[in-house]
């Protein structure tokens, strides 16, 4: 009788055992068939103009039959960056006042508002982009800056512009910071409300004002949380795809100026994959695994990151 | 009998809310100066309340409320435009756990240096090592300034806080149950550092070891259900004391 209920609990157990095996390795098998298959199908660009030569070329022709990956694959860096180097501050303020400043009535608010941030479809950041934030953008900041900043000798150039629509890296850039934002924000407010209040008593036990208190208490103490929180929300910006494609301008030209229509990996993807053939094809493939590579590499920076601030912290 | 002593700090008709919840109860008492003043009393009775309220810690939170007055220097620090910024300058702090900062050990001692305006780096300097050696940690830590202080010892940690709140060179420091998270040895390091302290600051301390206030305090305060119910010289609250209740807590018979 008792043995029965043992060997019922021993199968259940075992069951149980099997089922989570198996889903958390088909996660690992599904990332391995994906890299696999991206990787077969680049194989006929990758023969054709050679891995590294690919990386450097600017070329990027139906006509010539010749695509390297220069251009898209700066697009994606350069939005990136730049949509980190807006984001970051704002996301910090944004954290900053929930945890520390704001009542706690609006705390809720701007809580749920940020969560909305991060749930909006990237198809509506696009449209929205598209029709209200690039004419702004052209008609206010492009306007403003390439007036003045824009007449410098040797660096006005680069803020001026001969396309008008203001779909440019500068746009694409705030469209995804706002879109990396909630991330940022939201790990940081974490991370912030974890600082123990015993160690923020101290500093002001000590005579710190509450900016000192943040400065040199709060944000060291959440050092790497943050840290892990923007490399995540760095590979979210890397991989952004209809927003992007809508705000960019798609555009294989040089890039002159940080207001000129430009090209990112995702947004090529999206816009010739459906009519690509041949070596087009093999070529998307390819941008395409750089992009998981890419991907990896910072997911991969962020664990190594955040497993240090564990041990740092022993 | 006794020689007049110099007030640093004295609570009229205090009261103190968190809430609606009455905390602290109609405490008047004077606290004189270079002196260890203990505050005894069951868990619950109000020591960390009454504490804290010296230096407006209960400031940061919200719904708090205090009545009365608490003279610091003869000027009713309660009122608003007392600067509880400048006034923690003078009135330090130091809790029951130790609070090193996420930093080096000098570090921990050039930031609250920092914060009053000493940014010079040898004046710097000069005050981390006078500090360390007041708090007694010198010998042990002074080839390792540079070392994260998350390295030190529960015991060493808690000097490294007192030596903090030593270099901005406070009148008075608040000590909340300062060893009761530390191994014997740890402790009498820090009784003796005490004693030796009250040269320069006045001290008040919060424990519940009575050994502790026996050895180490002048004067003692007994407080139940947030009253203050006997205040006098220690030797007397723990050989004679007045009231029925305070005997019986000394002596170990409450409850
Ligand atoms: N943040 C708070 N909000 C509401 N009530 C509180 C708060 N902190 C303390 N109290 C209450 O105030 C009273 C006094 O608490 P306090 O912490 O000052 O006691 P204590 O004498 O320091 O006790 P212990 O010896 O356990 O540290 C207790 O009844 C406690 O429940
Ligand atoms: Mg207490």
């Amino acid at each position: 009788m008792k043995n029965k209920k043992r060997n019922q609990k021993n199968t259940s157990n075992a069951v149980f055992k099997f089922l989570t095996f198996f889903a958390s390795s088909l996660t690992i098998v599904i990332i391995i068939s994906m890299i696999i298959s991206l990787f077969y199908q680049s194989i006929p660009a990758i023969q054709k103009f050679g891995f590294v030569d690919f990386i450097f070329t600017r070329e990027w022709s139906f006509n010539k039959d010749i695509y390297g990956a220069f251009r898209p694959l700066a697009g994606t860096i350069l939005t990136s960056i730049g949509a980190l180097l807006l984001a970051i501050p704002i996301a910090l303020g944004i954290a900053i006042f929930i945890t520390e400043i704001c009542p706690a009535f609006l705390r809720n608010i701007i809580s749920s508002a940020i969560e909305l941030l991060a749930a909006i479809p990237s198809i509506i950041y696009g449209m929205w982009g598209l029709f209200t934030l690039a004419p702004l953008i052209e008609g206010t900041v492009q306007k403003a800056v390439s007036s003045t900043i824009g007449l410098l000798p040797v660096i006005g150039p680069m803020f001026q512009s001969e396309y008008a629509g203001g779909v440019s890296i500068f746009t694409a850039s705030i469209v995804l910071s706002i879109m990396v934002v909630p991330f940022i924000a939201a790990i940081a407010r974490d991370t912030f409300t974890q600082t123990p209040d015993i160690l923020k008593e101290s500093a002001y036990g000590l005579g710190a004002t509450k900016w000192e208190v943040v400065r040199y208490i709060v944000l060291p103490y959440s050092k790497t949380g943050v840290q892990s929180g923007i490399i995540i929300a760095a590979g979210r910006a890397l991989g952004e795809t209809m927003a992007i494609a809508y705000v960019i301008g798609n555009r294989h030209g040089p890039l002159n100026s940080i207001f000129d229509p430009y090209t990112t990996i995702t947004s090529v993807l999206a816009n010739e994959f459906n009519e690509a053939v041949g070596t087009q094809l093999s070529t998307l493939f390819l941008l395409a695994f750089i992009l998981f590579i890419a991907n990896f590499i910072t997911l991969a920076i962020a664990k190594i990151y955040s497993r240090r601030g564990l041990s740092n912290e022993l | 009998m006794k020689t007049e002593h110099e007030i640093v700090l004295e609570t009229k008709d205090l009261n103190f809310y968190y809430g609606k919840k009455l905390a602290v109860k109609n405490i008047t008492m004077q606290f004189p100066k270079n002196m260890v003043i203990a505050l005894i009393g069951p868990s619950g009775c109000g020591k960390t309340t009454l504490l804290r309220c010296f230096n407006r810690m209960h400031d940061l939170y919200k719904g708090t409320k205090y009545e009365g007055e608490v003279l610091f220097n003869n000027e009713n620090i309660l009122s608003k435009e007392t600067d509880a910024t400048q006034l923690r300058e003078q009135i330090g702090m130091v809790f029951q756990k130790p609070t090193p900062f996420p930093m080096s050990i000098s570090e921990n001692i050039a930031y609250g240096l920092s914060l009053k305006g000493i940014k010079n780096k040898t004046e710097q300097k000069d005050r981390i090592e006078k500090a360390l050696k007041e708090a007694a940690l010198w010998d042990e830590v002074h080839d390792r300034l540079d070392k994260n202080a998350n390295g030190l010892s529960g015991g060493q940690q808690q000097r490294l806080v007192i030596a903090r709140a030593l270099a901005v060179e406070p009148s008075v420091i608040l000590f909340d149950e300062p060893t009761s998270a530390l191994d014997p040895i740890s402790t009498s390091k820090i009784e003796e550092l005490i004693s030796e302290l009250k040269s320069t600051v006045s001290i008040i301390i919060v424990t519940h070891n009575m050994q502790q206030a026996a050895r180490i305090s002048d004067k003692t305060a007994f407080l139940y259900l947030g009253e203050l119910i006997e205040y006098n010289i220690t030797d007397k609250i723990f050989t004679t004391p007045d009231n029925e209740l305070t005997e019986r807590y000394v002596t170990g018979r409450f409850g």
